[in-house]
Formats: C-alpha cells, sequence, structure tokens
C-alpha cells in the first residue's frame, strides 16, 4: 500500500520532470536513513546537548579523542577505540594521559584538528558561564596542555579507574577556530550552534525546526566515509504519527516501540525489531523526609520496616509484564543489567503480600474502616504518588502500583503532574512519593549523586528522595575507587544489597529499548548508551535502495563559521 | 489594548506556572541545580519579575517578540517561519469549510424534509460534535495508513523535497497539505452546514421569496438567485468567530500532522515553558482573531446594503 503511494507520487513528479537519478558512483555505498523521531534536537553544540535528538546528531558531527567499546568498560582504556586520537600515552604517575592526535583529521570546514581545539573544548567545558551539564563529571580533569600541535595533555587532580573514560567520554572536540570569539553564555544563542562545523563523519546540512535535520556524509573523513550518503531525522511529536511514518515507508527507523506497538509492526513484513539492553531504570521514590518539615522524618516512609513492606506487597513481574509486556525486566535496584558492575542475581524483597500485611500490623497500621484501609492513631495509611503525565508508561506503572498496595489496605491518590511541575516538586522535596526514571551513564557511578547523602544535603543534589546511608556510601565510594574488577563488582553488589534492603525506592523496571526499521536496512551491533554510534557502518544495499536513496543532499553543507562570529 | 492586556494576563500566568524552562535538564542525573541556575541567569531568569517585564514591554517597544529558550533563536522568527504555515492551513480550512458548508446546506433546503436532508443533519451534527484532536487521528489512519493515499504528516517531504523541480515541489507541498486541511475543513464545515441551513430556512418564508415563485422561478434558481445571497449574512459573522476555533482547532491539527505552524511551535512552548514563544503565540493568535473580527465587520458592511448607507 505504501509502494502505491509512492509510485503516485512518483508519478506526479515525473511528470514534473523533477525524480533525481542513481549515479553510477551509488553501487557499493549510498542510501539514505529516514529517522521517525519526536522533537527537535535541544542544541547542537556537544558540550550543552540534553536531548537523546541533540546526542544522536552531534555524536554524527563530532568525534571524541577516543571511543568506549561495546562492552561499555569503563576501567582504564581497555577496549576504547581511536577515534580523533590515534593513540596515547599515559603518564609515568598515571596522573596524566598525552592524546595524539590523527593528522589527517579536519574539521568540515578544511582546517586541520589541533590539539588547541582539545584544550579550548575542555577548557571551555569547565567554564561555569557557559552552564554545562558535563562540568559536574569532569572535575577530575585538572586541565589540558598543548606541548605540540598535535599532542594534548589531560592533567588530573587524582589517580581513578575512570580518569580515561571521564577525558574522552563525557566531550566531543570542537573547533576553536569556530568558536573562540563568542562568549560561553552566547553559545546556545549564536550562529555557530545552527551551522555545526565538527570532524565526524557526517556533516551537517540543515535543520527545519519541528520538520528535519539532514546531515551528509563526509566522504573526505580521516576515518573514511560512511556507508550511508545521508541521515535525515523526521520530526513528529505525536508518538502515532512518528510510527505511522515507520509502518507506511516514509521513514526507515524509530528508536523506541511501545508494548502495544508489537502486534502492528509484526503485520508489516518489511520491517524487523530488534532489542537491546538500555541503561534505564524506573521506580517508585519515597519521600524520607516530612515534605512539611524537612528536618523531621516523613511519617510514614520515615520507617524503614514500612517501606519494605510496601515493597514486599508490590508484585514487580506483574506489574513489568502488564505494563511493558516483555519489553522490560523487573529492576535490579538502582543499576542497570548492562553494566559490568551489575550482578543479576542481586538479591531482592520478595513479593509477599501476606508478610507485607503481617508487618503493617505489627507497626501499627491496622485495618479500621470497611473499605479495608488501614490507619494507625486516626491517621490513615495514605500517600499521593506523584507522576510526569507526559510518560504513559510511568502513569500506567502508578495506577498498577496503587492497585496492589490497595491490597495491602494502603491507600495510594496518584497525581498526574506536568513535567515541568513534578520536577519543581522534587527538587524542593515537597512530595510524598514519584514514579521516577534515570537514564543512566557507562559508569555506574551516578548513583552516588542520586541515591548518595551528598546528592542529599546539598541544596543542588538531586537525590530527591533523601535517603541516607554511609554504609551504602561508602561501599560505592570504595567500588568506584577500584581498579580490579573482580573487587569492583563485589563492592557494588554490597552497596545495592545495602540500599535494596533499605527499600527507598521500589525498584520497577528496567526497559528494553526496542526499535523499529525497515528490513533493506542492514544495520551494526547497538550500544546500549547510544543504538546510534554505529550508524556510518549501516548499509543498504544497492539492489534494495528505492528512489529516496538516490536524491542528492538538499544543499552543499554551509561554509565555517569565522572566528568572532557575531550573535543575535 | 485587548491584544495588550492579553499580552500581560499570558506573561503572569505561564510565569506563575510552577517549574522552568530548564526543569527538563534535571532529568539528567549529572546535572544539578547549579547549572540550572546558571541558566537561569543566562537569560535572566533569575531576575524579579516585575523587571522581566518591563524587559519584555520594552523589547515590544522596540518590535521584538524576545527570545524563544527552546528554539534559541528570537520569538519573531519562530513565529515568523511558522505563522505561514498556520495561514495557508487556516486559509485553505476556512475557505473549503465555507464552500462546503453552503453547500451542504443547499442541499438539505433543496430537499428538506426527505433522507437526504436528515443524513446530512446527523453526518453535520456527527463531525460538529468530534473533537478535532480525534478526528485528525482518524483520518491520519483511514488516509495514510489504511487507504495510504496521502503522507502522514509535515508540510513536504523531508527526503525528496528539495530534489524536485518547482512543479513537483508545489506538487508535494499540496499533498501534504490535504489531511490537516481536510480534517480542519470537516470540523467548519459542519457548524457552516448547520448556521447555513437554518438561516436559508429563515429566509424562504420570506415575501420576495414568494413573489419570485409566483414569477414562475423554479425552487434550484430561488435558492441560488434570492434565498442564498439574503441568507449569506448571518454566515458572514461567522467568519470572524471561525478564527479563534479554527486557530485552537489547527494547535492540535497540527500537533498530530507534525504540520510546522504556529500551534505546534505554541504547544511544545507551553510544555517546555518557552515563555516568551507561548505569549508571542499568544499575541498572534489575539492580532489574529481581532483582525477576524474586523474582517467580519468589513464584509458585513459590504455585502449589506442597509449599513453601508448609515
Amino acid at each position: 500500500m505504501a509502494a502505491m503511494r509512492y509510485a503516485g507520487l512518483l508519478c506526479a513528479l515525473a511528470m514534473c520532470g523533477c525524480v533525481g537519478t542513481e549515479s553510477s558512483s551509488a553501487k557499493s555505498s549510498g542510501g539514505t536513513l529516514a529517522i521517525s523521531t519526536g522533537g527537535d534536537p535541544d542544541v547542537l553544540i556537544p558540550s550543552l546537548v540534553q536531548s537523546v535528538q541533540g546526542s544522536q546528531i552531534t555524536d554524527m558531527i563530532y568525534d571524541r579523542l577516543a571511543d568506549i567499546g561495546d562492552s561499555l568498560n569503563i576501567v582504564s582504556d581497555k577496549g576504547f577505540t581511536p577515534r580523533l586520537a590515534d593513540h596515547w600515552t599515559w603518564g609515568a604517575d598515571s596522573l596524566s594521559i598525552a592524546f595524539h592526535i590523527n593528522p589527517k583529521a579536519k574539521w568540515h570546514d578544511g582546517v586541520p584538528v589541533r590539539s588547541t581545539d582539545v584544550r579550548f573544548t575542555v577548557a571551555s567545558a569547565k567554564d561555569s558561564s557557559l552552564g554545562s551539564p558535563v562540568r559536574p563529571v569532569i572535575t577530575n580533569i585538572d586541565s589540558v596542555s598543548s606541548p605540540d600541535s598535535m599532542t594534548a595533555v589531560y592533567w588530573f587532580h587524582a589517580r581513578s579507574p575512570q580518569q580515561f573514560y571521564d577525558a574522552v567520554y563525557q566531550l566531543s572536540i570542537m573547533p576553536e577556530h569556530v568558536w573562540k570569539g563568542i562568549p560561553p553564555a552566547s553559545w546556545r544563542a549564536s550562529d555557530a550552534a545552527k551551522n555545526p562545523v565538527g570532524s565526524g563523519q557526517y556533516r551537517f546540512v540543515r535543520w527545519i525546526p519541528r520538520a528535519a535535520v539532514e546531515l551528509v556524509a563526509d566522504t573526505a573523513n580521516y576515518r573514511g566515509a560512511p556507508k550511508l550518503n545521508r541521515l535525515i531525522w523526521s520530526i513528529a511529536p505525536d508518538f502515532q504519527t512518528a510510527l505511522t511514518r515507520l509502518l507506511t515507508g516514509e521513514t526507515d527507523f524509530i528508536e523506541q516501540l511501545r508494548p502495544e506497538n508489537i502486534a502492528e509492526v509484526a503485520k508489516h513484513p518489511e520491517l524487523r525489531t530488534r532489542q537491546n539492553h538500555a541503561l534505564q531504570y524506573s521506580f517508585t521514590q519515597f519521600n524520607l523526609r516530612d515534605p512539611a518539615n524537612s528536618a523531621r522524618p516523613h511519617p510514614i516512609f520515615g520507617n524503614r520496616e514500612l517501606r519494605r513492606a510496601l515493597t514486599m506487597a508490590t508484585d514487580r513481574v506483574k506489574l513489568v509484564r502488564s505494563v511493558y509486556d516483555t519489553l522490560a525486566l523487573p529492576a535490579l535496584g538502582p543499576t542497570v543489567r548492562a553494566y559490568q558492575t551489575t550482578d543479576p542475581t542481586l538479591p531482592q524483597i520478595p513479593f509477599d503480600l501476606p508478610r507485607a500485611r503481617q508487618i503493617l500490623d505489627s507497626l501499627g497500621w491496622r485495618v479500621m474502616s470497611s473499605d479495608g484501609m488501614r490507619a494507625r492513631n486516626g491517621r490513615p495509611l495514605q500517600f499521593t504518588l506523584s507522576v510526569p503525565n507526559s510518560s504513559k508508561v510511568r502513569v500506567q506503572m502508578a495506577v498498577v502500583v496503587q492497585e496492589q498496595l490497595r491490597q495491602a489496605g494502603v491507600k495510594v491518590d496518584v497525581e498526574q503532574l506536568d513535567f515541568p511541575v513534578l520536577v519543581e516538586k522534587e527538587r524542593k522535596r515537597a512530595f510524598d512519593a514519584a514514579i521516577g526514571q534515570w537514564n543512566t551513564q557507562p559508569s555506574p557511578g551516578a548513583v552516588r549523586g542520586s541515591w548518595g547523602t551528598g546528592g542529599s544535603r546539598a541544596a543542588s543534589g538531586n537525590n530527591y528522595g533523601s535517603y541516607e546511608n554511609p554504609v551504602f556510601d561508602a561501599y560505592v565510594d570504595s567500588a568506584l575507587s577500584s581498579f580490579d574488577p573482580a573487587t569492583r563488582k563485589a563492592l557494588f553488589t554490597k552497596a545495592y544489597e545495602t540500599i535494596i534492603q533499605d527499600a527507598p525506592a521500589i525498584w520497577l523496571a528496567e526497559p528494553i529499548q526496542t526499535v523499529a526499521y525497515h528490513s533493506r536496512l542492514l544495520l551494526a551491533t547497538m550500544r546500549p548508551d547510544a543504538w546510534w554510534i554505529h550508524i556510518p557502518e549501516w548499509w543498504i544495499p544497492a539492489d534494495k535502495r528505492i528512489p529516496r536513496d538516490n536524491a542528492p543532499p538538499s544543499a552543499t553543507p554551509p561554509p565555517a563559521q569565522p572566528a568572532g562570529q557575531k550573535t543575535p | 489594548m485587548i491584544v495588550a492586556i492579553v499580552a500581560a494576563i499570558t506573561f503572569a500566568l505561564i510565569h506563575i506556572a510552577p517549574g522552568d524552562p530548564f526543569s527538563a535538564v534535571m532529568d539528567n542525573q549529572n546535572v544539578n541545580e547549579t547549572v540550572r541556575q546558571t541558566l537561569r541567569a543566562q537569560y535572566g531568569l533569575d531576575r524579579p519579575l516585575p523587571e522581566q517585564f518591563v524587559r519584555y514591554v520594552n523589547s515590544l517597544a522596540h518590535g521584538q517578540l524576545g527570545w524563544s529558550f527552546s528554539h534559541e533563536r528570537p520569538v519573531l522568527e519562530v513565529l515568523g517561519s511558522a505563522l505561514p504555515n498556520t495561514l495557508l492551513l487556516m486559509g485553505v480550512a476556512l475557505v473549503g469549510s465555507f464552500a462546503l458548508g453552503i453547500l451542504i446546506a443547499l442541499i438539505q433546503v433543496a430537499r428538506r424534509g426527505s433522507i437526504i436532508d436528515y443524513t446530512l443533519s446527523a453526518i453535520s451534527l456527527f463531525f460538529f460534535s468530534m473533537p478535532d484532536f480525534w478526528l485528525a487521528i482518524l483520518t491520519l489512519l483511514a488516509f495514510a495508513y489504511w487507504l495510504p493515499v496521502f503522507p502522514v504528516g509535515g508540510a513536504v517531504d523531508p527526503v525528496m523535497h528539495e530534489s524536485m523541480g518547482l512543479g513537483g515541489r508545489f506538487l508535494d507541498r499540496l499533498w501534504h497539505l490535504a489531511l490537516p486541511a481536510l480534517t480542519l475543513m470537516l470540523l467548519a464545515s459542519a457548524v457552516v452546514a448547520r448556521y447555513q441551513r437554518a438561516a436559508l430556512l429563515d429566509v424562504l418564508p420570506a415575501d420576495y421569496i414568494r413573489t419570485a415563485r409566483l414569477k414562475g422561478l423554479t425552487e434550484r434558481e430561488i435558492l441560488r438567485r434570492h434565498a442564498l445571497r439574503n441568507a449569506l449574512l448571518p454566515i458572514i459573522s461567522l467568519v470572524g468567530l471561525s478564527f479563534p476555533a479554527l486557530l485552537t482547532g489547527a494547535f492540535f491539527v497540527e500537533k498530530i500532522f507534525a504540520w510546522p505552524g504556529m500551534g505546534y511551535a505554541v504547544i511544545n512552548a507551553i510544555g517546555t515553558r518557552d515563555y516568551l514563544l507561548v505569549v508571542g503565540g499568544v499575541i498572534i493568535g489575539s492580532i489574529m482573531v481581532t483582525l477576524g473580527s474586523l474582517l467580519s465587520d468589513l464584509l458585513y458592511a459590504w455585502a449589506d446594503p442597509r449599513l453601508r448607507s448609515h
């Protein structure tokens, strides 16, 4: 049916004499990848990007010094592959790493990549006036020096197992000659931000807000030309619209299917799906402090045994099955299975409704009313569960949690909130419980900020539930400073066991990323933190190409922005 | 004056709403409050609200609508690129809905009391009572998926459009306009048809219609030459009233069809707390509604000689 529609359009276009023809050079490599996506990128500056679309696009345009391997090892440099740096040398005391720039590497405007670009990138990310989200995670980097034009030396405050990861993963290198004349506070608004010049295997062509972003292969790239000629992110804010574009053949790829879409996609023999571990976990977070007075414990969740009883009353396997079908697994704790440091057999608080009822009885929360709800000293066992209305699955999980806890005699009021409103409530610790989700990075270290004492006590911390346990903190700190993988894993296991038993949250689901794509597309491996990272290796065989694969790019890539470009 | 009041109220309301344009950055585990405060300071959101308002009024006085946080460009530029798309969609829908609505009403009145009249009334009522976003989804599924004759969304084909010739681009644009325009047209034509049918039935008992019948004119000629012209006056008022309805309808239809218009931009802006884009959208919207009312008055005066003589 989709072919019928395209045939109609092509007839019309042919009448206008405007269909592109396949060039002879398009036999081995070529093709266009059209990706259905839900929104515009936030910004196309690597050190400022936050959105997933922004990450996908900047990762194609810009390069890091080295790239993490598919195993996501973050200790030392094992598994990392050269990118802008063709090799690197560790300092004798391991407090410095010298990265040697690939002499063939050039920016898309033809200017060679130099070590001063690396120094500039790190210095600007550490500049407080830029407001880079990367700044808090590169604090171990003291500075970068450039002893010669092809060598950038990173200097660290302390030796750390993941110092190489910190140096290369967090930042893609940006061209100093484009950015140096622009004050960091004006970067987002600058013309340079709208015409990014990188060194990656794809060059920027155009960004039509609310419609599309287009990249084209950099055929002269120092890493070689990518296999696909053109990448297009086709933007549709409504998920159903984005999916229908894939189903009708308007696009080739969608990054996240929902459980209810699986059957529909299966009806299309030309479509394939692939599942991939993702770095996400969701949870019902309890506020352990009283929202009315943070100096006091929460009247309900301040009690560890009660939190454990609520966890016991929640059938997480059934919850995940009913909300995600097969597209998620029960979460193990504040971690994900893709981490090498995660033991997938971590002991959990089991689902045991009779035992949960016994614990609640023993704590004095007894069934007092005909509706089966519990109370103690006249106070009902009741709380509000906040959830962002923008997330359909989180709303569904809230409803299931509400029903499961009702069976234990706990009354839950589900409160759907606009996402900014929910964030504001969490930031001010003005909530009872909330269904949250963290999208993590390859390092498990972020758990320290989200669940550790530091993240609880700092006014700027994101441990919104104020869980504090020095034993957990100590295990995490020890694990993060350990160089031995086995010790590291053992210590993280101890940390996770501690927090699971303390139950500051009910660990709900670990979604499995399920992508759908057209069968003419041959994919490479997908990395859990970034499915898109190997797009330059994706491929469409010549005999499976369709007219859009041979359409020329929309325009030649824009010229480079000179240094000191005026900003609007 | 109306526009200024609307702008001031919207400015206050959107700033009072919890959260800010940088709440979403807190969804990243690595981001802390310090980063958020830096971003707030970069855009002057750390200043007292009255000061922000004075700055905004000052920028309005200089012909600017402020800065869009989510698009990182002037609001005027964002809305300037979106407004033509919205006007195109609304314009086509407006003309189409009045043409279709009047035609339906004429058929109904010509066959009044028949099964055709009742069927068309039922169909009009069906579309009249249907939520715009729901009809948009149904239209999308019906004509882009089950019977795939139109594209799923967007204003043009993002992959092929640039490689087309002038004629091809024009056809591509029309092809993409069809479904969102049809959706809005169906919604608005139901209203027009009901109003027009009632207006026609009102004028049919008039003396001049009876005279026309006595002169031997056919029912078709009477309807077309005499009844319709006189029954158009109340419909002209509806042109002005349709502007706000079409504009708000376009907001949801644009989102479903990924039509890069003003509604799509403003709806996203509300979710991301892009304050000045929301206020700018409301200002442009209120100007459009005001102009719609003015247009309606002018058309009314043009169509009714009695008003002209006063």
